[in-house]
């Protein structure tokens, strides 16, 4: 163990129901750096950081903190070390404020009696700031949106003094301003002496702000590199063992006749929105992190008091009031939340993948399962998606599956119009490829898809136009030969002149 | 993995068998005698409890074992046929109620277990022998006494009477209302002005007397179908400083600082009738079933009640009072 | 409610559109819930043994427990309450809960009695029999479809909803049957015929059977349910995929409340008599069936057969008891005792 390093981890094995999560695997962390633990899903990164972090416990394995061999059994015994971890599903208390979830059991106030909410507050309000939150300290924290929650998660991170904090996908849901806010932070924290371990799948943000760079795969440690010293496509090959495909260009499969034409939608969060949307086009929305993006999906779902506007579907005007009545009128919605909103997380692969029409696989009032296995295997073909069984529940799946899980289930509902909200977050590279060619497949056969994204480049691959939207409104619908980063950003952020929202005149 | 099912199989099986360990006793046994009650709360089962352990307990040679039901029907019928297949030699009944019991008596006799039911009877004679007190008897007896008094105190027979009934449909409580009423049928000017259920209780008879002073003015005596019952009429009374006015009639006659007899030398109850166990007769016809093959009991025994007075209550409590 | 962390990589086979050859990503995950399924079915094994171990013996030697008669008591003994849990599954699948079904049984009880006794509508035996228990089936599955109106419309949580129906239902027995009960007799009248038949220990085992069986077949390979089992695992979802989750809600507790009333009718005619105060306590006894069964009362996850072997558990623990004259009061306590220790061991789940 040399002078400058903070954390080692060796011989680490880990084992669930006699398959190897880890083997062997080991890691070190300087202090004052940045460090990347990359891999595919499945390759054991998200494991090793809960470890560290004393979230879960290692079969076997050291871990070394400053010289000193420790023994991190909870997340208290790191917490006290100075470990704090950022989960990329957060653990935060929904029903409290942003201030109280800072404060709960935080080991820097034990033995204090706090009442007095300013003085909680203000305690608390210079983290807030240091990790770049906007955020009132009395918010509730489930008004917030995703991105938000994660700031406060590093603002309590931050209040625990931490010298070593892991970041589980950080910025899967973060956007523009936010990220490079993260990544200001980031460096104050590495100039400050404190070391931050980035898990991430995000190979450029990783080349931007890290300084060395660990490969996991199946388990065990591949290598690492100086981020200087190495490139992305040494990095891709040493995580999946093989070199990337090349990206296949994207055509469209739009046709000319209009599906959807939404006029001056309103609700409570979103003002006036108004699109048209073709047969087998894909149309992106981007925007900020509370543009009403998601809120625009639950909308045309059913699951929101419309102020006004009116909803075409073929020319015909609907009112939608409940997600069952939009499923009757040709909608799909695969929800932000995938396991909060999207899936029964202890039922199987086959059940989740034929809920939404389940009543097509009954003879006699019996479900015949021959009938559904093979619709299942059918569409799972066409999701690239090999389960274990298809008894397995989903739990059990990695993340990139369980999306396909849900996208297999819209597929088999066949709807006219699919609404998929983020679909690739937290999900690793060859699995979000395989999702952007199902989106394409499904585009040339006649489905007509919205996407909402947080990620440019996978909306200007993918997408036939993009919308976008800010704080509520659209503020332009760019066609694909006008779309570039630089475009959405600047009408993302409001810093270009709004375009004429109607969509062109085709 | 495999240790956990395995786990609990192991502790299980010690706390059973420390369970079952508690209740098994030394030596060999040759009759087992198995006795049915329906529930221990009542101070009357508990003291039947208490002479069947005392008399059984003579002889050397017999296992005697108690069940309680806890008032509860179908938990009697499933340790009647617990006990059934336990082959006893002799098996005691003491049912809950009428109806249900009755079926699963009869699997008893069928099952070739002689059967003494006890006290309370069941809808078909599905016993070999019934012990039971002639409650019509008491329920006149008591009528008399009560018709005795009110003529004593008026000067002719007038009165105006609270009758507290036990639970509904048990024999004992429609024999000694039927009883009471015979005698009272026969004098127009004695009215019973309330009828309460109070199902054998003392806390419901409480209640049930509150609202029955509430509504009437005057009130001249309360006949209570048991002992505890009329206690809790008079402590009704007390509370609204109206004990003195009427007088307090009950059934059972226990002994002992909280029974009956106590309670009539100290001027609480007028009179009461000593409602006998029945298990002595029970102990003594199902000894001689036991040990003579070719004893044929009884199908009926009755056996009659002692009234208690002012006159007679201390000489009885020394006589009924045992050690339990 | 916090929100959890989930662990995106639980299982390290990285079972996606990515086959990498390795030596360790074995496929163990079908026998995992094998072992699960079976865990129940063990512990019931498990308990059959012990009971064998412990039982007396009768003169010629024999294992009284094992004795056919033996058993079939056990089963008639628990068949009233089975019936109840197997419906109390359901709804506990939907991570609800019906406290009201004792007092459904006792309603259930009063009303066929006074039905047979009261009655004399000119249908023949059969049909009168007919007729009576058909009332009494119908006000179950009558108070069980308000049951489930009451939680899915006016969305009110379960658990105070069938608190209030337990509490109502019986003041609405007691009231019909003036709080007395009504005997039915031995003779050759029609009540007495009801309960004759009835009470008969195959008819009582049998309609036990029938239903888990029916409930077994529904729950495994109907649409509904399958759509019990969603409602329960994630509502929300359910309500994003447009499943019916109020008609599901409206069903389980009717068939609570139906089969509730079933176990009342036998009740009346096994017991001879409609009692308003029958009854009492049965839900939690019914619950504990359910729980031990491995049924998971956060829903979602569950199983009729092991709602059958949870009853059955209890069964046999409380006539391995009785037959070695335990007190009933120590067998209320080793009862509690084993019921803990076997909700431990099913809860402790080996996945983190």
């Amino acid at each position: 163990m040399t002078a400058t390093e903070l954390l080692r981890v060796a011989n680490v094995t880990k084992r669930y129901d006699g398959v190897y999560a880890l083997q062997d695997a080991h890691f070190s962390v300087d202090k004052g750096e940045v460090h990347a633990l990359v891999g595919e899903n499945g390759a054991g990164k998200s494991t090793l950081a809960r470890i560290i972090a004393g979230a879960t416990r290692a079969d076997r394995g050291q871990i070394f903190f400053n010289g000193e061999q420790v023994s991190i059994l909870n997340p208290l015994d790191a917490q006290r070390l100075g470990i704090s971890i950022i989960f990329q599903e957060l653990d935060l208390f929904p029903h409290l404020t942003v201030a109280e979830n800072i404060v709960i059991g935080n080991l820097k106030l034990e033995g204090r009696a706090f009442v007095n909410r300013k003085h909680v507050n203000s305690w608390c309000r210079p983290f807030l700031e240091q990790a770049g939150s906007v955020n009132d300290p009395d918010a509730m924290l489930r008004d917030l949106p995703i991105a938000h929650m994660q700031l406060v998660a590093i603002a309590r991170a931050l209040s625990l003094e931490a010298r070593l904090i892991l970041m589980d996908e950080p910025t899967s849901s973060l956007f523009g301003d936010a990220v490079e806010r993260l990544f200001t932070t980031v460096t104050r924290l590495k100039q400050s002496g404190v070391s931050v371990v980035f898990v991430s799948h995000k190979l450029k943000e990783i080349f931007r702000i890290c300084d060395r760079i660990t490969v996991l795969r199946d388990g065990s440690t591949i290598g690492t590199r100086d981020t200087s010293a190495t490139s992305t496509n040494e990095i891709v090959t040493m995580m999946a063992g093989r070199p990337l495909k090349g990206r296949p260009t994207k055509k469209s499969a739009a046709s000319n006749d209009v599906l959807l034409a939404v006029s001056k939608l309103t609700t409570g969060k979103i003002q006036d929105i108004s699109f048209d949307l073709r047969r087998g086009e894909v149309l992106g929305i981007a925007g900020l992190v509370g543009a009403g993006r998601s809120e625009l999906g639950a909308a045309l779902f059913g699951l929101r008091r419309l102020i006004s506007g009116v909803v075409r579907l073929n020319g015909r005007a609907v009112r939608i009031t409940s997600p069952t009545e939009a499923i009757g009128a040709g909608l799909g919605m695969l929800p932000e939340d995938r396991k909060l909103q999207g899936l029964m997380i202890q039922m199987s692969v086959l059940e989740n993948s034929t809920m939404a029409v389940l009543p097509r696989y009954q003879s006699w009032g019996l479900l015949n399962r021959q009938r559904e296995l093979g619709a299942m295997e059918a569409v799972h073909r066409r999701t690239a998606l090999k389960a274990a069984s298809p008894d397995v529940a989903v739990s059990r799946l990695s993340g990139g599956n369980q999306q396909k899980v849900l996208l297999a289930k819209w597929l088999l509902a066949e709807p006219a119009v699919l609404f998929l909200d983020d679909p690739t977050r937290g999900i690793d590279v060859a699995a979000k490829e395989d999702i952007y060619e199902i989106i394409g497949a499904a585009a040339s056969q006649g489905m007509s898809i919205i996407f909402v994204s947080s990620e440019l480049p996978e909306l200007l691959r993918c997408c036939d136009r993009i919308m976008v939207m800010h704080e509520g409104r659209s503020v332009g619908i760019l066609d694909g030969a006008l779309a570039t980063q630089e475009a959405v950003l600047a009408l993302a952020t409001a810093t270009a002149q709004p375009l004429e929202t109607r969509p062109r005149p085709v | 993995m495999s240790r956990r099912p395995f786990l609990w199989f192991l502790s299980t099986q010690l706390v059973l068998f420390a369970a079952c360990h508690t209740a098994s006793t030394g030596g060999k046994k040759q009759f087992f005698v198995a006795f049915s009650q329906c529930n221990n709360a009542e101070p009357y089962r508990a003291a039947q409890n208490a002479l069947a352990t005392k008399l059984w307990g003579r002889y050397r040679d017999v296992k005697l074992a108690i069940s309680d039901a806890q008032q509860d029907d179908n938990k009697q019928i499933a340790q009647i046929e617990t006990f059934i297949r336990q082959k006893p030699d002799l098996l005691i009944v003491a049912p809950n109620e009428r109806a249900p019991l009755t079926a699963v008596m009869s699997e008893a006799i069928r099952a070739d277990i002689p059967v003494i039911c006890l006290e309370r009877d069941i809808l078909e004679p599905n016993y070999t022998t019934f012990i039971s007190a002639d409650n019509r008897d008491i329920g006149r007896r008591a009528g008399q006494f009560i018709v005795d008094y009110l003529s004593k105190k008026y000067g002719r027979p007038r009165g105006d009477i609270v009758q507290i009934r036990g639970l509904l449909g048990v024999e004992a409580e429609i024999a000694r209302n039927d009883g009471a009423r015979d005698v009272f049928a026969r004098y127009p000017d004695i009215k019973i002005v309330n009828d309460a259920v109070a199902d054998w209780i003392q806390a419901k008879a409480k209640d049930r007397m509150t609202e029955a002073l509430r509504a009437n003015p005057h009130i001249d005596v309360v006949y209570a179908h048991n002992d505890p019952m009329a206690i809790g009429a008079y402590l009704a009374a007390h509370d609204l400083g109206r004990e003195k006015e009427m007088i307090f009639v009950g059934v059972d006659g226990l002994g002992g600082p909280n029974g009956g007899i106590k309670k009539v030398m100290d001027g609480i109850l007028a009179a009461t009738f000593v409602y006998p166990l029945c298990v002595d007769k029970a102990v003594e016809v199902g000894n001689r079933m036991l040990r003579e093959p070719n004893f044929k009991p009884d199908k009926i025994y009755t056996l009659h009640s002692t009234m208690i007075t002012s006159l007679n209550a201390a000489e009885a409590y020394k006589e009924l009072t045992f050690d339990n | 409610m916090k929100t959890k962390v989930v662990n995106t990589e639980p299982s390290p086979p990285a079972v996606g559109a990515t086959p990498v050859p390795s030596s360790h990503r074995v496929n163990r995950v079908p026998a995992r819930r094998i072992l699960e399924r079976f865990q129940a079915l063990a512990a019931l094994v498990g308990i059959i043994l012990i009971a064998v171990a412990l039982s007396p013996r009768a003169a010629d030697g024999s294992n009284i427990f094992l004795e056919a008669g033996n058993l079939t008591d056990i089963l008639r003994q628990v068949s009233v309450v089975g019936i109840i849990a197997v419906a109390m599954t359901f709804v506990i699948l939907t991570a609800g809960i019906d406290l009201s079904v004792g007092s459904i049984l006792a309603l259930s009880t009063s009303v066929v009695a006074m039905a047979l006794t009261r009655w004399s509508p000119p249908l023949g035996d059969t049909g009168r029999i007919a007729l009576a228990i058909g009332v009494a089936l119908a006000a179950g599955a009558g108070v069980g479809a308000v049951n489930g109106a009451v939680v899915s419309v006016a969305k009110i949580q379960p658990f105070i909803v069938t608190l209030a129906t337990m509490i109502g239902v019986r003041g609405l027995a007691k009231w019909l049957t003036d709080n007395a009960n009504i005997d039915i007799g031995f003779g050759q009248d029609v009540p007495a015929v009801f309960a004759a038949v009835i009470s008969r220990k195959a008819v009582v085992i049998g309609s036990l059977l029938v239903m888990a069986a029916v409930f077994w077949l529904v729950l495994d390979r109907t649409v509904f349910g399958r759509y019990v089992r969603a409602v329960g695992d994630n509502e929300r979802a359910a309500r994003y995929t447009g499943l019916p989750i109020g008609r599901v809600k409206i069903w389980v507790y009717t068939l609570s409340g139906l089969l509730s009333a079933l176990a009342g009718v036998i009740y009346a005619a096994e017991n001879h008599q409609g009692n308003p105060n029958a009854g009492i306590a049965y839900e939690l006894d019914a619950i504990a069936a359910v729980v031990i069964g491995g049924t998971s009362l956060m829903g979602g996850k569950g199983s009729v057969s092991g709602t059958v072997v949870g009853t059955l558990i209890l069964g046999i623990l409380t006539n391995i008891l009785r037959l070695n004259n335990v007190d009933s009061n120590v067998e209320m306590m080793v009862k509690a005792v084993i019921i803990l220790l076997a909700v431990t061991v099913m809860s402790r789940r080996p996945s983190e």
